[in-house]
This record gives structure tokens, sequence and C-alpha cells, in this order.
């Protein structure tokens, strides 16, 4: 009854999500052969394109990366747009009321489970969903690759979905944080988000390693090296939060 | 041997910032009672039932249901396994269907009464289609009832059923409770500050004003214990300042002189005799007066 109830209060933010990635996995797909074209027939001055500064450097960086098939999905897809929704979505499937969804906060508490029942469940439906969504679009590249007469390998697929999920996860153990410090959804949401943004900003203008690479594992995209420390910090640092999360529950007086 | 008291709260204090929302709070609710919790709005009624159903921790004192402690995590699972809660905002999944939220309810109880569940959806004419969030108030309200009712609670907790009815859905929903305490044994810890709602069903009565229960017992004996002194006089009614320990409250106008007495009528009828006033009455006491000098006084 607890999962069902979870499901209840997060379907809607799952089933949306889900469909606008794997609709946009089919576009990017569908994109391919005209911007693949295109990108082959490009002529190219890397030196100025260096000179030029940080734009021009992430301008080579695509062009290069692009260049082939497996390349474009990995810097369109994964670096790109699962990166960034991941964490739109996994946010905010984390956010919001965590213990009735809306109304009816006093009739779960009088229920005969513990508040630590209800917030566990509710936490592993949501990174369950997300792992979701970051697996099920990019699985949808290695099954619909084949329709515009291309490959795409499913260990690549698992490995960067993986990644985008452990990362987002961070994200989501965040605004489940701040989801029992703050009542209403949207501080929570917002709150979360802009601190992706700031890291990412930070991360690009610093040419650092951060969350956003270890997500898109440009080290195996470039040379098959998993991010592990990355991951394992990722992991360790989405623990703590949920952890605080219930501690937070555990006191609170409603 | 089992507790005897369903509910069993002693010295029970809660701090909200500066807030003293419960101060040193005592009572017992023995089991198989209905007790009217009375108190005016922000008295503490709402907090001590939340203390008692877990949802807020006391700053100190205890608060035990069926012998198990409140604020342990464990043992206010086991106290919710056995008590039926209506909020006073009717708080329930406004997302759900009639039908989803009862399923939903009933497979947390082992014990839910399928036959209480079917006859009170037809009592309370409860559609098993309807929205929870598009029911009114009142029907919303049976649906809490239905849900606190059909869990085979052996403590029902009340907070405030009534407010926002109607008298006809008001009355429908105190007969509604009255019906099914006389169909199985259950202890109720009803809190309202209807004082007649009280009167029509309670056994027992806790008076809580600021956060102390200022009154407490069976509603006969308060009833038979509360007597008004009425003496009128001649002339204007001596200023005078009985020391009988049972006066709760001495009212003077013009020629007539009228005491609250708690206890020992008797005493203080003696004690007055020597004014000579030219008649002495004593009359029985309602709800409403005892509640009313209870928390007007002084604490």
């Amino acid at each position: 009854m607890l999962w069902y109830k979870a499901w209840l209060d997060t379907r809607w933010r799952f089933v949306i999500p889900l469909v606008v990635l794997i609709v946009n996995v089919w576009g990017l797909i569908l994109e391919y052969p005209p911007v693949g074209g295109v990108l082959h027939s490009l002529q190219v001055q890397p030196d100025a394109l260096i000179r030029s500064g940080a734009l021009g450097r992430a301008i080579l960086e695509s062009i290069d990366a692009e260049r082939t098939y497996r390349g474009y999905i990995w810097y369109q897809w994964f670096r790109n747009n699962l990166s960034q929704l991941a964490i739109l979505f996994a946010v905010l499937l984390a956010s919001g009321n965590l213990l009735s969804g809306g109304a009816g906060t006093l009739f779960t508490l009088s229920l005969p489970r513990s508040r630590t029942a209800w917030l566990t469940t509710r936490a592993i439906l949501g990174l369950a969903q997300s792992l979701i969504l970051a697996l099920v679009p990019s699985m949808a590249i290695v099954v619909l690759s084949p329709a515009i007469g291309q490959q795409y390998a499913l260990t690549d697929a698992m490995v960067h979905a993986v990644c985008a999920f452990i990362v987002s996860a961070m994200f989501f153990g965040l605004a489940f944080l701040l989801s029992t410090i703050y009542a209403d959804m949207w501080r929570p949401l917002l709150m979360a988000g802009g601190v992706a943004i700031v890291i990412s900003v930070i991360e690009s203008q610093l040419a650092v390693n951060g969350p956003f690479r270890v997500m898109s594992a440009s080290s195996y995209f470039s040379d098959g090296a998993i991010p592990w420390l990355g991951l394992v910090l990722s992991a360790v640092i989405t623990a703590a939060l949920l952890y605080g999360a219930a501690l937070n529950v555990a006191r609170h007086d409603f | 041997m089992a507790d005897p008291s369903a509910v069993d709260v002693v010295d029970l204090r809660k701090t909200y910032g500066e807030v003293e929302a419960l101060r040193g709070l005592t009572l017992q609710v023995p089991r198989g009672s209905i007790c009217g919790f009375l108190g005016r709005n922000g008295a503490g009624k709402t907090t001590t039932i939340k203390v008692l159903l877990g949802m807020t921790r006391p700053s100190s004192g205890a608060a035990r249901v069926f012998g198990l402690a409140a604020d342990h995590a464990g043992d206010s699972v086991r106290i919710r396994q056995r008590t039926g809660f209506v909020s006073e905002e009717k708080d329930l999944y406004d997302v759900m269907t009639v039908d989803q939220i009862v399923r939903f309810t009933a497979r947390f109880y082992p014990g839910w009464q399928k036959d209480l569940e079917e006859q009170y959806l037809r009592t309370f004419e409860l559609s098993r289609d309807r929205k929870v969030g598009d029911l009114s108030r009142g029907t919303r309200t049976k649906l809490a009832l239905l849900l606190a009712f059909s869990r085979g609670a052996d403590l029902l907790i009340l907070d405030e059923p009534t407010s926002g009815l109607d008298p006809a859905a008001t009355e429908e929903v105190l007969q509604a409770l009255v019906s099914h305490v006389a169909r199985r044994e259950v202890t109720v810890f009803l809190s309202s500050h209807h004082l007649n709602q009280i009167e029509q069903v309670a056994d027992r009565v806790v008076i809580i004003d600021r956060g102390q229960a200022v009154v407490a017992g069976g509603l006969e004996d308060l009833r038979d214990s509360y007597r008004r002194v009425q003496l009128v006089f001649d002339a204007a009614a001596p200023d005078v300042t009985p020391r009988a320990s049972g006066i709760v409250s001495t009212e003077r106008r013009g020629r007539v002189l009228t005491m609250l007495c708690r206890s020992g009528v008797e005493e203080v009828l003696a004690e007055l005799r020597p004014l000579a006033a030219a008649s002495v009455d004593v009359m029985p006491v309602s709800l409403k007066e005892i509640f009313l000098e209870s928390v007007n006084g002084d604490h």
C-alpha cells in the first residue's frame, strides 16, 4: 500500500518525462542523417577555434565528437539532453510533500506505519523512476538506431545511462532533503535546480572535472574509463542527503 | 494485568519556540469511556492529540496509550494500529476516489470490518466513485468517520469532528458515533469546544485551559458536585470572601451574591448563615457554566 500511494503521488511526474525523453531520443536519431552529412562536409580550422576562447573550444569539441554516430549520440544525448533533463526530472520526482503528496499528511501519519517506512518507500520508488528515466530512452537508442541504418552498442548505452542516473540521484537526494524542510513543492525544486545550474556553470567555465563530466561519462566515451571515483562520491553524497532527510522527518513536529 | 486507562498522560509539556502549548497536562481516559476533551481554541487539544498519535514529540512528561509510550517510534505504530483518528481538517487524500481510499486504508488493518464499511457507505450515502477532493465538508467528515470506525479500533480519537458542519449533519455524525460505541467496546476521546455535543455523548469530561487540565471527571459526578449558591439580601449584598474550600468563584451584583461551589455546599451555607440573607437558593450547574468558570479564571 505504501508503494501504491507513492506511485499515485508521482506517476504523472514519471510518465510524462518518460514520454518526453523517448520522443526526444527519437527526434535526435531521425536528425542524424542530415546533421551527420553537414558535419562530414564541414571544413574547420581548429587553431582559430581554440584561439577564439571557451565557445570556440566547445564548438570544436562538438564537431570532433559528432563526426561519428557514437559521438553524435554521446554529445547530443548523454552529454547535453539527458544530463540536463535527468537532473530536472529527478528533482521534480523528489520535490513536494513526501508523506502525502499533497493533502492528507495527518491521515498518513495516523496510519500504522513509521515515518521512515513512508519516506524509504518514496525514496526507493523515486530513485527507481529516475533510473528508468535514464535507462529506457537510452535503450531506445539501441533499438531505434537500425531504423536509420546505424548501430549503437548496448554496453555504451548502459554505462552512460547508469552514470547519468547515479549523478542525477545526488540532485534527487538534495531535493528530497529540501522537501523535508519546506512544505511546498517549488522551493526544493528551484533550489536543487539552482544548485545544478551553478555547478554546471562552474564546471564549464573552469573546465574542471565535476558531476556533469561524471554524468556524461566523458572519460568512458574518449578512452573507455568508467569514472568510478565520481560515481562512488555521488552515491555517498546521495546516501548522506537521504539519511539527512530521514533524520529531519523523524524529528519533525506535524 | 491490562492498564485500566486507554490514555494516560502525566505532566505533559510541549513548547513551540517561545509558545508553551502544553504546560504539565495530566489526564486519564478509562477504557470503554467516551471522554469529552473540552477547551477553547488554542488551549492545547490538538497538540495533545498529536502527541498521543506520535505526530508531535513532547518536550517532557509522559503520554501512554494502552500502556504504550506515544513518543517511542515502535510503540507509536502499535498505538496507531489500534486507533481510529479523525482530524479537525478531515485531512484525506483528495486525488483518490472514495472506493480507493477505503480499500487503501483497509489494507493497513487486519481487523478491518467489511460489514461496517458497507453499512456506513449506505448510511452516509457515500458513492464509491466520487473523488475525495470533490466531497462537501459534511460528506468528507462522514468518510473520515467511516475510515475510523471500520478499522476495528479500540480507541477513537476525534478532533473536532463536527467543525464546519450544519446542525443536521452534526446530529447525524453524533448519532453515528453513539450507535457505533453502543455496538462495540471502544474508548472515545472526543475533542470539541461545543459543550452541548459533549453533554450529548460523553460520560467523562476533561477541560483543558492554557495547556493544563483544569477539570476532569465523570460528567454526572461533575454535575452532582458543582452547585451554584445564590443569596438575595434586602439591601446591597455584603462584600464577603468566604473561606470554605469548595468555592470556585464569587460574584456580587446589587442585592445578589452568587457563588459557584465545586464541593462542600453545606460548609459554604454554614459559613454564610450569619449574613442573614432574605433567600438562599442552591441550584444545579450546567456543563457550560463549569466550563466557563474553569477557563475564565486564573490558573
